[in-house]
């Protein structure tokens, strides 16, 4: 089939095979690809609307015991740069996103042996006490698995005690790519490998939660394998219609194990294009600005995507890697009506609630992401004391601080 | 291609951006097809006293800055000269030289005799926007024997661009020596950046309407990789302010020569190193079938853009 017949296909709205979504991704020319992406995105999305969420994007913790080779992030146990955030610093955080009109928590962070389950049950059931409305995006599926293994229960269980602390709904991160090939090289098919990931998301939406799907492509894989990954994606949506959206973004090398380069913007504009032709039944792409920069997050809007993500308020995963990019509400809607779009907020179901918040009230302008924590900020939280300890190191210290109490 | 009045203003007021870069990319490949030079350029300070960093990989040394006075512009490039041995030495902005030749009591035409007898080759820029009489001054620049290395456009970010890019038309349909224009302003006010729309309009009407000079440029180091990369696909054909040092610290693929070509090339164009006469110094390397690993994902098949 030509390039052509390809591109008529999706103009009419049928569906691509993957060996045509592979023709379309390695041999149509950007512009063609921008547009049957865009006319995707307009059939979706008639009104012109693109949409954003005020979340604040919280790590935990950044200990890790899966230490994936792409990532710049995590500290091994022990290390003197690791932290967790205490509940209070958690509370603080909140108050801070609510006051600049924010809905929800994205909280995810490190496989942290000395967490347990919980630690998170608590956590989740703290904020919505004290939050009842506010919603928490937490735990990506590694995250889940490491928990599920952690405290020896199956993931539906998990899923279960997760939801019933006030867990609602799931972000899609650790996918990288769905692929074990993959998965082996990036030292991540031990956290979790493509079925378990795709598995993890199954049970969340039988259990009602509604979830996103991530990629992260321009590691070692090849167009055959980023093609396969959005394949299982939409596989799966097939099955249970449970993922609300979709975000790519190019691997960040800086400071990471594996290194290399980073992905072209040219690149991501042609990924982004093809997910959004393949993921049909997928209603919602992002933008990835956090990777990309507000320009070429911006020429997402041509090219499939119909949300500019999140004003995030905080990012540290992303900035490990060497990309520091920041767009407060401001410049993200000047950025959507520039490119001739209708700004909306909305929540992670996607529903709108309404106009820019800095309209209909003062916000103070954000030229700067937050991080997890401010340098040099080192203390352990209280609470931790009261849970188990599970690594070897965190043991012996708190065994020899128990000696040095009774003396 | 000849394009209306009226279908200017139609495209300058369209979000359909994909459409208006096509449309640019037409007068681009007409012209260019998909060889895309870059230039790696040096940039030394214009204070006679400063430093000067011998960088053989440089193919223009560039003399920035206000000079302070009449002898220290000379001064400087004579300075800067020696050390450049047989690369292209440009220097100063014509619209500070226009200032300084008012504030001395001397004709432009003298000042710029002068930098030229001290072994200046190129004006470095001309900001239509701040120049007191363009075409006048322009014409000094060739009169005196220089030559202009770019035309640009200092600040101007009017949300219609047409008529400064319609007065470069005009203004090289007077002087015929406009090698390169820059469309994107210089001055980026950090408080409200241009977005990325209005970037790739720029370009690509700058294209469109500025038909008769020969290059589109951006510049790399002042918009960086993504935004230089996305503006090749929309009209521009020439990569300005790449990085002389090839640091290798990072890794020779994250060396910025390696960075450059890997970005033309992952736009399905072809990398060809000039300098700042406009001489290929480094002709066209066959490009390597690059894996994804590198980062070029799809970019195998260079026809494909
Ligand atoms: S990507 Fe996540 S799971 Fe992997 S090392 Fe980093 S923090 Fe740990």
């Amino acid at each position: 089939m030509s390039i052509e017949q390809i591109a008529a296909k999706v103009r009419s709205g049928e569906r691509v095979r993957a060996e045509e979504a592979l023709d379309l991704y390695r041999h149509a020319p950007t512009p063609v690809l921008g547009r049957l992406a865009d006319s995707v995105r307009a059939r979706k999305h008639p009104g012109g609307i693109v949409t954003y969420i005020i979340d604040r994007n919280v790590n935990y913790t950044n200990v890790c015991v899966a230490k994936c080779n792409f990532c710049a992030f995590y500290r091994p146990v022990g290390s003197a740069e690791g932290y967790v955030l205490g509940f209070e610093e958690l509370f603080r955080k909140i108050d801070e996103t609510i006051a600049v009109g924010g809905v929800q928590l994205l909280l995810q962070g490190g496989h942290n042996p000395d967490l347990p389950l919980t630690w998170y049950e608590d956590l989740f059931r703290a904020i919505k006490g004290r939050y009842p409305a506010f919603k928490l995006h937490a735990l990506s599926p590694p995250e889940v698995i490491h928990l599920s293994r952690l405290s020896q229960l199956p993931v539906a269980d998990i899923i279960d005690r997760l939801k019933a602390a006030g867990l609602d709904s799931i972000p899609g991160g650790g996918a990288e790519i769905l692929v074990d090939r993959v998965r082996r090289l990036l030292h991540c098919y031990g956290k979790a490998t493509a079925d378990e990931w795709l598995d993890v998301m199954r049970q969340a939406h039988r259990a009602g939660l509604r979830t996103t799907a991530t990629m992260m492509y321009g590691t070692v894989e090849t167009d055959e394998e980023r093609l396969e990954h959005l394949l299982r994606l939409r596989a799966l949506q097939d099955e249970t219609g449970g993922f609300t959206a979709f975000i790519t973004w190019s691997y960040q090398p800086s400071h990471t194990e594996l290194g290399g380069v980073e992905a072209t913007g040219v690149d991501y504009l042609r990924t982004l294009a093809i997910a959004r032709i393949v993921l049909d039944n997928f209603d919602n792409l992002q933008a990835s600005w956090v990777t990309q920069g507000g320009k070429v997050g911006q020429l997402s809007l041509a090219y499939g995507a119909n949300d500019m993500g999140s004003v995030m308020i905080e990012e540290n995963v992303v900035r490990a890697a060497g990309a520091a990019y920041c767009m407060d509400e401001v410049e993200i809607v000047r950025n959507i009506e520039d490119a001739g779009f209708v700004p909306m907020r909305r929540n992670m179901h996607y529903e709108q609630l309404g106009d820019p918040m800095f309209r209909q009230r003062d916000v103070p302008r954000m030229l700067e992401l937050a991080t997890a924590r401010a340098a040099g900020e080192a203390t352990i939280p209280a609470e931790l004391r009261l849970y188990p300890a599970r690594s070897r190191l965190l043991k012996a210290q708190r065994s020899s601080l128990e000696s040095q109490d009774k003396t | 291609m000849p394009v209306s009045d009226a279908e200017l203003a139609l495209l300058a007021v369209s979000h359909d951006i994909v459409s208006i870069g096509m449309q640019a990319d037409e007068v681009r490949r007409a012209r260019h097809g998909t060889r895309t030079t870059f230039v790696r350029v040096a940039q030394i300070a214009a204070d006679p006293g400063a430093p000067i960093l011998a960088l053989p990989a440089a193919g223009e040394m560039c003399i920035t800055g206000t000079p302070a006075s009449r002898a220290a512009a000379i001064e400087r490039v004579r300075q800067v000269a020696t050390a450049a041995g047989n690369i292209p030495v440009s220097a100063f902005s014509l619209a500070d030289l226009e200032q300084l030749a008012v504030a001395e009591g001397i004709g432009l035409r003298v000042l710029l005799e002068d930098l030229r007898a001290a072994g200046l080759e190129l004006i470095a820029d001309a900001p239509i926007d701040r120049l007191r009489d363009a075409r006048r001054s322009i014409e000094e620049v060739n009169i005196a024997g220089l030559v202009l290395a770019r035309l640009t456009i200092h600040q101007d970010r009017s949300p219609d661009p047409l008529s400064v890019f319609k007065a470069v038309a005009t203004l090289q349909r007077a002087v015929g020596v406009v090698r390169a224009f820059a469309p994107l302003p210089r001055a980026i006010d950090a408080a409200r950046p241009t977005t990325g729309y209005e970037d790739v309009k720029r370009v690509a009407l700058a294209r469109i309407v500025a038909d008769s000079v020969p290059s589109i440029q951006v510049d790399w180091s002042l918009y960086g990789p993504k935004l230089a990369q996305v503006a090749l696909t929309v009209g521009a054909d020439d990569v300005d302010r790449v990085s002389p040092e090839d640091d290798q610290t990072a890794g020779p693929r994250r060396a910025p020569l390696e960075e450059i070509r890997r970005n033309i090339r992952a736009a399905g164009l072809e990398p060809v190193e000039r300098n700042g006469r406009f001489d290929i110094v480094r002709p066209f390397e066959s490009p390597r079938v690059m894996s994804s690993a590198a980062g070029g994902g799809a970019a195998h098949d260079e026809r494909a853009r």
